[in-house]
């Protein structure tokens, strides 16, 4: 091999040599040739000092999804450790009927119990009222869960129990159903639950063109004390960040959010729909006095080259007017 | 060493108690690796929310399947095979989609991953150019070339440190057939980076 092949054989060889994941015998062939050649001593340093830069590009994650990542896999976990409740009255009744409850024994009781179910379900088709499964075109299920509230031991022995009652329902149907865009953009708001605002944000998103809906996103944007949720809301808003309502809960973004990824990314929306070419005028202007302001008083490095950067592509003063 | 089999020792104790039910062992087991995960998604995946998709079907197959784990590889081999799959997957469709998010959600909020180092001006010094947006744009463009394959061999390797023979085991294949994966995925990031390197 001439020794510009070699060359051209080490060099191939320098990732996996710096990696450590050469051979012993492919390791001293690199070896040998780096002794005998200082073009590809230097080419290997350069190849290092590159290995070093990748290591730059590495990112951690925030603590804030961490943090979040385990809050949600606790919880389903949570989910996935309860016991299916089977204690009601149908539950016992049919468990009865089909061998789940103490008389598993009692084969016979299955067919008897088939008959009896098909029975009852044409008993009760006949007499609940059409529509009493639905809210318009959407299907739902019940479920009751009680919680014993207190007892008392009354005189004559017995006990008396004060339940708590919570009849849940499963619905379903279309986003553009009405009725399911009430309940949506009702649990948005939900204070108790900040996963399920972020999920539900995040289905409203596919119906921002709806102003109601829109609505809801900005009020989230606006409002929601948990970052990931705004994230969200912001993503759902970005196709219509040239709208009034919009530009001005992005500029609250901008000049008042606590997470600076969510500043950033005002931002960058802000400025997509600025003018060029001419002097701002009306909101645009106000979306530049914003810029100016955030520059006197942001602390984050990274922020604040992005609305520098966006002040000078509108050829405005990073300083106050 | 006898750190190490110290270690090990008190994982396989873990393990059974987590196989027994005990969910305090279950939750100490996904806190001593949920980090690595986290990060080799994130970093694979480039979206915050793919990640914490990949993060929580991780663990939850983690939770259902753990009676079925034997000791028969150690167990960062056996959660590294169901993570390593979940992103492959995303990958895979990501690259039928032709989508490849950039954001990362950081300590700083999302940021675009290759804007995460600092642009410096270049002026013609080799050194800063390694550090330029140039090399990231470049990274970034061949990191998007590679093959899911060659991208998870890449990240195993040079982000999670993990040895050839070790990131064979996990992804099912030999240490030859991972080192040939890593020596493509090496040789493109070279061709991309030919005026640095």
């Amino acid at each position: 091999m001439s020794a510009e092949n070699n060359c051209v054989a080490v060099k191939d060889s320098f990732a996996l040599y710096l990696y450590g994941e050469l051979s012993f015998d492919e390791e001293e062939r690199v070896e040998s040739h780096l002794d005998a050649c200082a073009g590809c001593r230097k080419a290997l340093e350069r190849r290092r000092e590159v290995q070093v830069a990748l290591d730059n590009i590495a990112i951690e994650p925030a603590p804030s999804l961490l943090r979040s990542c385990r809050e949600e896999l606790h919880m389903r976990l949570a989910e996935e450790r309860q016991p299916v409740a089977r204690h009601g009255w149908w539950e016992q009744f049919t468990d009865m009927l089909t061998g789940r409850s103490g008389f598993g024994h009692s084969g016979w009781l299955k067919p008897a119990g088939a008959l009896t179910l098909v029975a009852l379900g044409f008993g009760i088709a006949r007499m609940v009222p059409v529509g009493a499964f639905g809210i318009g075109g959407a299907a739902e299920m019940g479920v009751m869960a009680s919680r014993v509230r207190y007892v008392e031991p009354a005189s004559d022995g017995r006990v008396q129990i004060v339940l708590d009652e919570t009849r849940q329902r499963i619905v379903s149907g279309p986003l553009d159903d009405q009725k399911i865009r009430v309940l949506l953009i009702s649990a948005a708001k939900d204070p108790s639950d900040p996963g399920l605002r972020a999920e539900t944000v995040g289905i409203l998103n596919t119906s921002a063109q709806s102003s109601e809906v829109r609505d809801a996103l900005v009020f989230a944007l606006r409002h929601d004390l948990n970052a990931g949720v705004r994230f969200k809301a912001m993503e759902g808003l970005k196709p219509f960040a040239q709208q009034p309502e919009v530009r001005a809960a992005m500029t609250q973004v901008l000049l008042s959010d606590a997470n600076p990824g969510l500043r950033q990314q005002a931002i960058d929306l802000l400025t997509k729909g600025l003018s060029r070419d001419s002097a701002p005028q009306g909101y645009d202007r106000q979306v530049i006095f914003a810029m100016q302001e955030l520059m006197q008083r942001e602390n984050n490095t990274y922020v604040r080259e992005r609305c520098k950067t966006a002040l000078e592509s509108v050829k405005a003063s990073t300083e106050t007017y | 060493m006898a750190q190490k089999i110290a270690g090990q020792v008190e994982e396989t104790a873990l393990i059974r108690a987590a196989q027994g039910g005990d969910p305090a062992a279950f939750e100490q087991l996904v806190r001593a690796y949920d980090q690595s995960v986290l990060r080799l998604a994130m970093n694979l995946l480039r979206s915050p929310e793919d990640a914490q998709d990949v993060y929580q079907d991780a663990f939850l197959r983690v939770y259902k399947n753990l009676d079925k784990f034997r000791f028969d590889c150690s167990f960062h081999t056996w959660l590294y095979r169901i993570v390593t799959n979940l992103c492959l997957d995303h990958m895979r469709k990501r690259k039928v989609r032709k989508e490849e998010p950039t954001i990362v959600a950081t300590a700083e909020g999302p940021l675009d991953r290759m804007d995460a180092v600092p642009e410096e001006r270049v002026d013609g010094d080799p050194q800063r150019f390694l550090f330029s947006g140039e090399l990231r744009k470049r990274v970034k463009e061949v990191l998007a070339e590679m093959t899911p394959r060659e991208r998870m061999v890449f990240e195993l390797r040079h982000y999670q440190g993990l040895r050839l023979r070790r990131i064979g085991e996990i992804l099912g294949t030999t240490e030859e057939a991972a080192k040939n994966c890593l020596f493509r995925a090496t040789q493109k990031m070279r061709a991309a980076l030919g005026d640095f390197v």
